[in-house]
């Protein structure tokens, strides 16, 4: 991993309009944070208050409107998107609501496969090793089809550490499980991020997740509440 | 490097997941059809090079009134050339008191060079091939010397002042011309005993044939050597000018081998473009996550790139190894048509079948694979993001400058690719927009339909782009399939037309006016009916606009031939019907008056208004050209290159001319005109017509095998065209039954929307040929345009029925299987 600068996140007036047929629409404004490494970061808020936007934003997957946000001391606002594909490699892992698996491809292969973009010969071994960490070394042949939800959302948990990521955005991680699954599924993300010392920025609707991380950002309408 | 073995890897995953079966078998499909049809169409193309060749009884040949000289000869021996002679001339025959005009033919040892002789040595024996003519001290004569002269097979034969043994009935003779020494009964000696004849004497009329063959190269390079040297009275033959009427008949064939290349590869092009739409808007969602983790857009381009080189490699060695077997197939199934030596496969043409595959590949491929370089990594987390389309101008630019390199290849010719091009689009524009309106509209009465047909119909106008270019992209297919029948029906019609059952195998020359009446009559009692003669004279031109013809003719051209011999010369009130006027009026009322030949008048630089000059004996006729008009040369009826006013030659000697159709056992009927007409001379082709009708079965049988090949293609594309635009169908089908829809109302639903579809199509693919064709038939093919009844009536019948069948069984899961199932196959 390259130097780790003092805030690995750090944002200022961020904002995001959109254009509608009825006139621009603000989704997110004047968004101000410093998040520092291994921080452990909660965005909550109701359904279209601007959480999936701002971490859209911070992933560098979307850009900004306004104001600027710095991943890692790298001002995303000033790179394009091969920059900002090729930080996403480098520092950051994700954890979506809705898996994302590729479905033509086993376990150990969607696991294998951000390491097989960096280059790395030991792609097999790592991700056979993350995996068997998740209890899935039985699955590994096996193709997302053939998997429940939460041994998806655990193969793409191995995924996202696999690279052992500076930081790691989590969506809604356990929006598609049941309760008890869900709690397996955040006891494992938060040992994993202890592990990795990772930090973690989690998109969420729960408050009792939320109380889980550091400190919780709260949006409402799109701002900073 | 990393990323290539990636590539490989993701290629190995998707097709083990089954994500590229159809892509791959329209690829393969692609490559099969442009390798078996490129493949079939060089080796018919070389095949039937080579019986031209047989026509002429060898590769080159150059034909002189006197003996060339010796170090041509020379020339030839060094460059490996193999070499024949033939000397042809008229003698008169006498036996039994009986007399004969007969050509003779001395051949010597190795005639012919290529093809073959065929002979028989009774009435009932079997033909039997051979590759010499007689030997020293025998003579091979047609079936009528026999019956003339009260002959039969081991009689005695004089010839000149040479007694030879008749041994062999000669059946098939590959060279075999339309002059006068060919067309009277043949007699063949060998060259050995011509001198013996002591026919020959210095300035008697002779042609000989000096024929060569071997390696390409060496005729190459004997051809540029000889040309200059030739003079006026020799000239190199060549079987397109020579055997017009088979020259004609290869050109239409190789026309139609073009157009069915191209035709293929359209419909291959349309099913890789709907294949390829398919497999990228599957791959959205991975796409995405690739650039989550960090992909940026030239490497995701470049993996789909790669993916696609090693795709298109893999599925073109298949499609090479399947188009081969069946182009050796089709030859397998065409044995007994095509002649007993076929040309081998060339290796260019499996080259050609190779790099047309990836060609169309990437011409109708790479669109939508740009897209998958807009999938914006926000993707996975709105899944409704889509990357825009490619615009227009790309998807539509690269498949048509992949079409019009197609088109050039096969016409030579910018201004026809441009129209074809040009025409294409602006009907393929207005079919758009007709459909386009059409579906507009009937949004209106939606309200007014049952539930069934609500949903069949919402399914088309959901997304009316998608619709519109869905019907467009079926109605091609179908178009590439109707114009690939059409024209090879009405082709086959047309040389059927041309040489029908009784078409004239006899002409007969010198008729006297006076025997014009009678002589008909005669004919009428043979039950010919109603036999048409045209008065004949002899003239030469000399002059155009009072400069004598050698100053302006080119050497070697079709007008410089034409000056230096005398030209059968007739009026007529009324020209031939398929004549068609070039240029001028053909007024009747006045004298003085010419039509000529369109190609002679080229050839003389004469236009219209210019004074043509001939002598007819002694005298002179002078002549303006009021009218020029195209001949059909292969009709086998009489032809004229100038036809005059009437009026203009009366007071000359003439003569008539007329023609006629005389079945093989009637033959005997000829010796009792010729002794009744001595002066007469009877023309006999009906063993070159039957030559000709032999060459129009085979061409005729390997065309018809093509059209089958282009359409098994066409309806493997159309299903799997269907197929690839299944997708959310079977997503919304699904939607709608978690929602309540039971069965048989989304059975309802899909029968209607699939018909429609297929009936849409099926009329605009109608609409679309109707206008190809005609601009085919009138500017390129020269056929006369009909509009089809059958085809509005057929096609979106068929249309309907396979899409309706192609689209209901892909979307039967739906019905089937459990909703749940289905959801989490997306």
């Amino acid at each position: 991993m390259s130097q780790t600068h003092k805030n690995i996140i750090e944002t200022k007036n961020l904002g995001k309009t959109v254009p509608t047929t009825d006139g621009p629409l603000c989704i997110l404004s004047s968004v101000d944070l410093l998040i520092k490494p291994g921080e452990s970061i909660a965005v909550v808020g109701a359904s279209g208050s601007g959480k999936s936007t701002l971490l859209g934003l911070l992933a560098g997957l979307d850009t900004p409107t306004q104001g600027f946000i710095k991943l890692n001391g790298v001002d995303l606002t000033t790179v394009g998107e091969d920059g900002r594909a090729e930080l996403r490699n480098q520092f950051v892992g994700f954890v979506f609501q809705s898996f994302q698996l590729l479905s033509g491809l086993t376990a150990l292969e969607n696991v294998m496969l951000p390491l097989e973009l960096r280059g790395d010969k030991n792609a097999k071994v790592s991700a056979t090793q993350l995996l068997e960490r998740v209890g899935l070394s039985h699955r590994l042949t096996h193709t997302p089809m053939k998997l429940s939800g939460g041994e998806q959302q655990r193969v793409a948990l191995a995924r996202a550490f696999v690279t052992e990521p500076a930081i790691l955005f989590a969506d809604e991680p356990t929006g598609n499980l049941d309760s008890k699954t869900g709690d397996y599924i955040i006891d494992l993300l938060f040992q994993l991020n202890q592990e990795k010392k990772t930090t973690l920025v989690l998109v969420t609707h729960d408050n009792a997740l939320a109380t889980r991380c550091q400190r919780t950002i709260k949006l409402e309408a799109g701002r900073q509440a | 490097m990393n990323r290539f073995i990636l590539a490989l890897r993701l290629l190995l995953r998707d097709g083990r997941s089954g994500e590229l079966t159809i892509l791959v078998l329209a690829l393969i499909i692609a490559v099969t059809s442009s390798t078996a049809i490129s493949l079939f169409a060089d080796r018919l193309h070389r095949t039937m090079s080579t019986q031209a060749a047989d026509f002429l009884a060898a590769d080159l040949v150059i034909t002189s009134p006197a003996l060339i000289p010796e170090y041509w000869l020379s020339k030839a021996k060094n460059v490996l050339l193999d070499q024949a002679r033939t000397a042809e001339f008229s003698t008169v025959l006498i036996e039994n008191d009986e007399l004969l005009l007969a050509g003779v033919k001395a051949v010597s040892s190795k005639y012919p060079l290529r093809g073959y002789l065929k002979t028989i040595k009774t009435d009932y024996s079997k033909e039997t091939i051979r590759h010499h003519g007689p030997t020293q001290g025998e003579a091979w004569v047609d079936k009528r010397v026999l019956s003339a002269l009260e002959l039969k097979i081991g009689d005695d034969l004089v010839v000149g002042e040479k007694t030879l043994k008749i041994s062999q009935l000669i059946t098939y003779e590959p060279d075999k011309r339309g002059d006068l020494y060919s067309f009277s009964p043949r007699v063949m000696i060998n060259e050995a005993d011509l001198q013996a004849t002591q026919v020959l004497q210095p300035g008697s009329h002779v042609h000989y044939f000096f024929q060569f063959s071997g390696s390409a190269q060496a005729l190459s390079q004997f051809n540029h050597w000889i040309k200059p040297q030739l003079n006026a009275s020799q000239r190199l033959m060549d079987i397109r000018e020579d055997r017009p009427e088979l020259g004609n008949a290869l050109n239409r064939a190789e026309r139609y081998l073009g157009l069915s290349s191209i035709v293929v590869i359209l419909i291959a092009g349309v099913a890789i473009a709907m294949s390829t739409r398919r497999y990228s808007e599957r791959h959205f969602d991975a796409t995405a996550i690739l650039r989550c983790l960090g992909c940026k857009q030239s490497e995701i381009l470049w993996l789909y790139i790669y993916q696609f080189i090693v795709l298109g490699v893999v599925a073109s060695v298949l499609g090479i190894l399947f188009g081969w077997f069946a182009q050796e197939t089709l030859f397998h199934l065409l044995k007994d048509l095509l002649p007993a030596k076929v040309a081998s496969p060339g290796f260019m043409a499996v080259m050609l079948g190779f790099f047309t595959g990836l060609a169309i590949l990437f011409g109708f491929a790479l669109p939508p694979l740009f897209r998958l370089k807009k999938v914006s990594p926000l993707r996975v987390l709105r899944r409704e993001l889509d990357p825009t389309p490619p615009s227009a101008w790309l998807v539509y630019s690269l498949a048509l400058s992949l079409i019009a390199l197609l088109i050039w290849r096969y016409t030579q010719d910018f201004a026809m690719t441009g129209t074809i091009i040009g025409g294409g689009l602006i009907i393929t524009l207005l079919a758009g927009t007709l459909i386009y309106l059409f579906l507009y509209q009937s949004r209106k009465i939606l309200p007014y339909m049952r539930l069934s047909w609500r949903f069949g119909l919402q399914g088309l106008l959901r997304n009316p782009r998608a619709s519109v270019s869905q019907i467009l992209a079926f109605s091609l297919t179908l178009l590439a399939m109707i114009l690939s029948y059409t024209v090879r029906t009405d082709l086959l019609d047309d040389w059927q037309k041309q040489l029908p059952e009784n078409a004239p195998n006899h002409f007969v020359l010198n008729v006297m006016p006076q025997q014009v009446n009678p002589f008909k009559q005669q004919l009428v009692q043979q039950k010919i009916s109603n036999p048409r003669f045209y008065p004949v004279v002899r003239g030469r031109l000399v002059k155009i606009n009072d400069i004598a013809v050698q100053q302006i003719v080119s050497k070697d051209s079709q007008g410089e031939r034409a000056i230096h011999r005398d030209l059968s010369l007739t009026w007529a009130e009324e020209l031939p019907k398929d004549n068609k006027t070039v240029a001028g009026r053909w007024d009747v009322t006045e004298k003085g008056q010419v039509s000529i030949e369109q190609k002679l008048a080229k050839s003389l630089q004469v236009g219209l208004g210019d004074k043509l000059t001939f002598t007819l004996g002694s005298q002179s006729v002078d002549a303006t050209v009021s009218h020029i008009r195209t001949v059909q040369w292969d009709t086998m009826k009489p032809n004229f290159y100038m036809v005059f006013t009437p009026g203009t030659l009366s007071g000359y000697a003439t003569t008539y001319l007329t023609s006629f159709h005389l079945a093989e056992e009637n033959k005997h009927f000829l010796n009792s005109l010729v002794k009744k007409y001595p002066s007469i001379t009877i023309l006999e082709v009906d063993m070159i017509l039957k030559q000709f009708k032999t060459i129009l079965t085979q061409l005729t049988a390997a065309i018809n095998y093509l059209l089958y090949f282009a359409l098994l293609a066409g309806f493997t594309v159309l299903f799997a065209a269907v197929y690839s635009t299944l997708d959310n169908r079977i997503f919304e089908g699904t939607l709608m039954r978690t929602l309540g829809a039971n069965r048989s109302l989304l059975k309802k639903a899909h029968l209607i929307e699939f018909s429609l579809l297929g009936l849409i199509s099926g009329f605009i693919a109608v609409l679309m040929s109707e206008a190809m064709i005609f601009a085919l038939y009138t500017y390129v093919l020269h056929l006369q345009y009909q509009l089809n009844g059958m085809l509005w009536l057929g096609v979106p019948l068929i249309s309907t029925f396979c899409i309706t069948l192609a689209g209901y069984w892909g979307v039967r899961g739906v019905v089937n299987k459990p909703p749940m199932q289905v959801f989490r196959e997306f």
